[in-house]
């Protein structure tokens, strides 16, 4: 009865059920909810084909002999508001994270205002340049933190991953650092950009990897 | 198929109709929903929409349970089962019925003369 070919109604089908959940949380209910869904009116809309419906006829009528499907609606959005709070508010991770974010921001800050405060006391180019590795800390705090916190629209990033991302970003960080404390030292334009040169290719070689390879963390997409 | 009246008395019993047929063995969503028009000789369809409301609530009274079929073409198939509990409430509801049936036949029906 029913082929064994992809064809265009699957994704017909699975269209129709994301739509019409679109606003709702996720949650594991839902999951098995639009998949039970899924089967049935894949099924259904089989037997249509069997008894001489064209595909979209078939599908439309298959849609429209579903009835109201608001209440169910309602339903899993009740679901899924609970566990979002849930998974969201209760977590560790979380917790960490916000930590983590507080404390880079900071670091960051303190650096620029370290920065800014050594300048006007005309203290040499290089000892001011040197406390821009507050920055760079800072900024690769700020990266695993943000990366690893679960947020209402995405799941958090693996850790390992975050670490990857974070060591990339700092190594763009770092790459700056040492053009302009190395450049001051030595007083060389060429030695300033061969020491850029070599973390800022390693960061962004990291970089393209861990965005060409990432898997999809939005939630609206489960 | 019906009018609005029939169609309301009949969602009523939404919960008994799954649980009849489940007594008589596993089944899922859309194999429900054939099976009731079936048993109603193809004159009453129960929507789905109303159908998967009434197997959550059911589950949640713990009148029935699901499990996950194998995987077919189109996907895998949730099945429900009947607990004991549901089987209890069914059998409750069923004598319930026929007293009810009983009365309202007498009520809608009945002609003031015969009672003496």
């Amino acid at each position: 009865m029913m082929s064994n070919k992809k064809n265009p109604i699957d994704s017909k089908v699975r269209r129709y059920i994301d739509n019409l959940f679109s606003e709702v949380g996720p949650s594991q209910q839902l999951f098995d909810l639009k998949e039970e869904l899924t089967t049935n009116i894949k099924e259904k809309i089989a037997d249509y084909k069997f008894r001489g419906m064209k595909d979209d006829q078939a599908f439309k009528e298959a849609v429209i002999s579903m009835g109201d499907l608001s209440g169910l609606v309602d339903d899993m959005r009740k679901l899924g508001q609970d566990t979002a709070k849930q998974s969201v508010y209760s977590a560790m991770t979380a917790r960490i994270s916000t930590a983590g974010i507080i404390a880079g921001v900071l670091l960051v800050l303190f650096g620029i205002i370290d920065i800014s405060m050594l300048y006007f006391m005309n203290l040499e180019a290089v000892a001011v340049a040197g406390n821009g590795i507050f920055v760079v800390a800072g900024g690769a705090l700020i990266t695993y933190s943000v990366l690893t916190r679960e947020t209402r629209k995405k799941y958090a990033m693996n850790k390992i991953r975050a670490a990857f991302y974070t060591l990339s970003i700092g190594l763009l960080l770092f790459s700056i650092f040492t053009a302009v404390t190395s450049g001051f030292a030595t007083g060389e334009i060429y030695i300033a950009i061969a020491s850029f040169m070599v973390f800022f290719l390693a960061g962004v070689s990291l970089l393209l990897f861990l965005l060409l390879t990432g898997t999809d963390r939005w939630k609206n997409n489960v | 198929m019906g009018n609005t009246i029939s169609t309301d008395l009949i969602r009523g019993n939404t919960n008994t109709i799954i649980l009849n047929i489940l007594r008589q063995g596993d089944s899922y969503g859309y194999e429900i929903y054939k099976k009731i028009i079936e048993l109603s000789g193809n004159q009453y369809e129960l929507k789905e929409a109303t159908l998967y409301t009434a197997f959550r609530r059911l589950e949640q009274e713990g009148y029935i349970l699901s499990y996950w079929g194998d995987e077919t073409q189109g996907g895998r198939r949730k099945y429900y089962r009947i607990t004991e509990e549901g089987k209890k409430h069914y059998n409750k509801y069923r004598e319930d019925w026929d007293f009810a049936k009983e009365v309202l036949d007498k009520l809608i029906k009945g002609d003031l003369y015969d009672v003496k």
